[in-house]
């Protein structure tokens, strides 16, 4: 299938061969989870999602949720979907990066991943052998708030599926050669992704605009932390982190919900340990230790220039969600954008422009990211604060906004189209505490918004204080060029290994 | 390569679940415009395709990459709806759309609400009946393309080894040079040749469009014939000619590039989409790639530690392409070592085959992701596409199911011998330059 992305680094060996024409607008991607291939989140997609507008549109629903709850505690939901013969999953919980101990950044990924590399039945070979041979699939990774385990399985190998499933989180055994060898891997891979400008401008950009605060740790960690990890931390992580009164199992596709509760009966039984309540992170939006400032990643092979801008965003479930959303498909979402106009269509200036929120659960950014030739680098970035400003300044014309609707609000049910993204959604209005409304309101409230209340949301978030500029490039070249937009402070990529 | 065996012409059975799934209407419009509509009524969103029978196959040396840059331009403006204004109605109604070039093929996307179906059959009929291309439009959509091109080519390093793998494996077909074309073509390519381009390619025989969601198959039908019926008829296109030479032998090339570790990719020559072969092939991908239990994955990333990762990507083709190999390594790696221990499990599995349980994984695999990529609107409508163009007739994707269930253990060791002798591969191997600092500068800047 084509993809509306550039693809990343694994894809990218026939990215030649097949040359889509943008990238996608909001499908930013956390470099953790773009390098290992964990799908974008649930949220990302609701962000890059658009609906139908007129009375002739069809009305979206769910399927009907059925829930239950597993004797040690593990929430169940269950959807049926038809009408083809598969079923996803996903196990969810609030295990995901913040929870990393101190000094340990990246270890609730690097658990995640061991999962499947041993149980007290089944060694890695056995695991990956039992899921793959029916033409299942299953991995684990993190974000920023949860851990997340996704199934996707043939209909007829539910059962048997959800037993591995079931093992891999209550019983693995962590071997330890399993954990010095992922250690090594991990460790090489840092080092190549130092040959991926986007990743690292991304991680440069994540660690400066989050400062101290837990989600500027690296989600996969680096070559520092990694480094310490032991078998112990991983079993401490697992025993202490990851349990099922924190858990949410979502199951959607070709079976009938009263299968999924007794099957999930059986596969989790036994599983204990981990907290009793969800851990949150206090919501607190706080201004930007870094805002006004230049960071400069020096990368001197490069011909290109990757640029990330930055500013306080709000959390998931915040009130301003759907008036900042519809400010940013105007701003920086579809191919009609202001940025896009101003920086691809009529400038020439770049490839790819978008700009996006990122929300997370207790806090988040509205961000830029695009790329250029060396030369244009100071034009790329004044040009993007211009159209950033003018927006924060005079908000959107009715007509933009009525447009912005409609094209979010008429692609919005393709959010629902596979057992995948209704897995995905449902997990997250649970645990985000969207409210189980949310999909099927969501385009009645975007509609709802109006010019002012986008003003509003424009004054706060469309860099109301001077944003952090991040810059990967030939910094020889580039410096020069940055004078003026800030202190400058030039670091090698190196210090993103 | 003229060895290629013709297709079987046994005949194969449909799968049950796809001809299910598949109530395909069918129609040629007197203008040549082939027509495929399907219905699916689980959401109140369509997908629609349009297939171009060009890409950077029809290409000649001077104008590589002039599908590619087209295929941009298509987004410029027409008659009726000028500059822009393609995709401002098209997402003030609740749409979107995207399109990609490859090295047989140029597709064009939308996904939208489905009140907006005669929307955006008014504009796409109209770019396909009369576009216009501007200097101004086309100015900047070169300096777009060659953005483009920086991103995944001249700063990327497994673009930079794919291109350079393409001028090893072939030395006569257009496939030899990269669909993103060279960057002093892109530079150069000219209004007229993108109008030449046009003229010759985009007209209604030449293209088949693929309407799959939310529609009533006879009234969508009407609207087709209504916006589209009365755009002319073209030339046929002259046929491409395959001159490429047989290989003698193995070929090498390396790549010096500022890196943290050496890499290997390797181009054995395939068949043709339409041999049989093909889709052993693809039998034979699954054997060795598909998941972590994979013979490749398993030994040279896990048991052998030799690679970071190792990817396969067998991509059919019209004519003859090529089975490529990925080995990501790490910054200590002897590339000629992992290279070998690549060449010893190829050996393997040409010389014993594969067990009965191995070669019924990677059945259920196929199977089980082929009806993933059908359970979007968009996924049937690009695999209707896929099969119509590189197979002949989209009725043959219903049946490869069937064909994958009955290759045989002989047929993979068989496949895998032909295809992994020693005399069909090229190797390209980059060699970590620490530091240099003016390394690809001059290729890149305009």
């Amino acid at each position: 299938m084509a993809s509306r992305k550039i693809a990343k680094v694994k894809n990218t060996v026939r990215k030649a061969a097949k040359v889509v024409r943008k990238q996608a607008s909001a499908a930013r991607k956390k470099v953790a989870q773009a390098k290992k291939a964990v799908p974008a989140r649930a949220k990302k997609l609701l962000k890059a999602a658009p609906a139908p507008k007129s009375a002739a549109t069809g009305e979206l629903k769910l399927p009907a949720l059925h829930e239950s709850t597993t004797s040690t505690g593990l929430r169940v939901i269950a959807a049926e979907r038809g009408p083809l013969p598969l079923i996803s999953v996903r196990l969810v919980m609030r295990a995901g990066g913040v929870f990393d101990p101190p000094g340990k950044d990246g270890l609730a990924d690097f658990t995640a991943r061991l999962l499947r590399r041993g149980t007290k039945s089944m060694d890695a070979d056995g695991i990956s052998e039992a899921i793959e041979f029916v033409g299942a699939s299953l991995y684990a990774g993190v974000n920023e708030d949860v851990l997340s385990v996704y199934l996707t399985t043939p209909a007829e190998h539910f059962s048997a599926m959800l037993d591995v499933l079931g093992q891999v989180v209550r019983e693995p055994t962590f071997p330890e050669q399993e954990v010095v060898d992922a250690r090594e891997r991990a460790l090489a891979q840092f080092a190549n992704d130092l040959d991926d400008p986007s990743s690292i401008a991304d991680r440069a950009f994540t660690r400066a605009i989050w400062g101290d605060h837990p989600y500027g740790r690296d989600l996969g960690g680096n070559k520092r932390t990694v480094a310490t990890f032991t078998r112990d931390d991983v079993v401490r992580f697992h025993a202490g982190c990851m349990g099922p009164k924190i858990s949410l199992l979502t199951v959607v596709g070709a079976i009938d919900p009263a299968t999924v509760a007794a099957e999930a009966e059986r596969a989790f039984a036994g599983w204990t340990g981990g907290p009793d309540a969800e851990p949150m992170l206090p919501r607190k939006q706080e201004p930007l230790a870094k805002a006004g400032t230049v960071l400069l990643v020096d990368k001197p092979d490069q011909t290109q220039s990757q640029v990330r801008l930055g500013g306080p965003g709000f959390w998931l479930g915040h009130e301003d969600y759907f008036p900042a959303t519809a400010m940013n498909i105007a701003l920086g979402g579809g191919f009609t954008s202001r940025l896009m106009n101003e920086i691809r269509v009529n400038r020439g200036l770049t490839y790819g422009v978008s700009s996006y929120f990122d929300t997370m659960s207790a806090g988040g950014i509205f961000a830029l990211s695009t790329f250029t030739k060396t030369a244009s680098t100071r034009e790329i970035i004044d040009v993007a604060l211009k159209e950033i400003h003018g927006v924060r300044d005079s908000g959107l014309k009715p007509r933009e906004l009525k447009d912005a609707q409609s094209y979010l609000a008429g692609l919005y049910p393709l959010r629902t189209e596979t057992n995948e993204s209704v897995a995905s959604v449902i997990a997250d209005m649970r645990i985000h505490g969207l409210g189980d409304d949310w999909v099927e309101k969501f385009r009645d409230r975007l509609r709802a918004v109006t010019p002012k209340d986008v003003a509003a949301a424009a004054k706060k978030y469309a860099f109301a204080d001077r944003p952090l500029i991040v810059v990967l490039g030939k910094a020889s070249e580039v410096k020069p060029l940055l004078e003026g937009l800030g202190p400058i402070t030039v670091v090698p990529a190196s210090d993103y290994e | 390569m003229s060895k290629a065996s013709p297709r079987s012409t046994a005949v194969r059975a449909v799968d049950p679940t796809l001809a299910a799934l598949f109530d395909v209407h069918e129609a040629t419009l007197p203008n040549g415009l082939k027509v495929r509509l399907l219905a699916n009524h689980q959401a109140p969103v369509v997908s629609l395709y349009t297939f171009f029978q060009v890409g950077s196959r029809n290409e000649r040396p001077g104008i590589t990459g002039i599908s590619h840059l087209f295929e941009h331009m298509m987004f410029n403006g027409a008659k009726k709806y000028g500059p822009k204004m393609f995709d401002k109605t098209l997402e003030s109604n609740g749409g979107r759309s995207n399109a990609y070039t490859s090295n047989d093929m140029t597709v064009y996307y939308d996904d939208f609400s489905a009140d907006a179906l005669e929307t955006v059959l008014d504009l796409e009929s109209d770019r396909m009946r009369s576009l216009r291309i501007s200097d101004q439009t086309l100015a900047s959509e070169r300096q777009v393309v060659m953005e483009e091109r920086r991103v995944r080519v001249d700063n990327e390093i497994p673009g930079m080894m794919d291109e350079e793998l393409g001028t090893l494996v072939y030395k006569a077909h257009a496939y030899r040079w990269p669909v993103i074309g060279w960057m002093a073509d892109i530079e150069n390519i000219t209004r007229e040749d993108c109008q030449q381009y046009f003229r010759t390619y985009y007209a209604p025989n030449n293209a088949v469009l693929y309407i799959v969601g939310d529609i009533d198959p006879k009234k969508t039908l009407a609207l087709v014939k209504r916006y589209y019926g009365n755009i002319p008829r073209g030339p046929t296109p002259a046929p491409v000619l395959n001159a490429e030479p047989e290989q003698k032998g193995e070929r090498r090339a390396v790549v010096r590039h500022p890196a943290q570790s050496p890499s290997v990719m390797i181009g054995f020559r395939g068949p043709a989409a339409s041999n049989e072969d093909t889709l052993v092939l693809d039998v034979v991908q699954y054997i060795l790639t598909k998941g972590e239990g994979s013979r490749l994955v398993k030994s040279l990333v896990y048991d052998q530690k030799a690679a970071v990762s190792v990817m396969l990507d067998w991509s059919w083709r019209i004519d003859p392409g090529t089975i490529l190999f990925y080995l990501e390594l790490k910054p200590d790696s002897d590339p000629a070592k992992v290279e070998g221990q690549l060449y010893a499990e190829l050996a393997k599995l040409a010389r014993d085959g594969v067990t009965d349980k191995e070669l019924q994984k990677a059945k259920n695999n196929l199977r089980a992701d082929h009806l993933r990529e059908l359970s979007t609107n968009s996924g049937r409508g690009h695999a209707l596409g896929h099969y119509e163009a590189l197979l002949g007739d989209w009725r043959e994707g219903l049946s490869l199911p069937t064909f994958y269930a009955s290759v045989t253990a002989e047929q993979v060791k068989d496949v895998a011998a032909k295809y992994f002798a020693p005399e069909r591969r090229s190797v390209v191997t980059l060699h970590p330059e620490a530091g240099a600092e003016e390394a690809g500068d001059e290729a890149a800047e305009a």
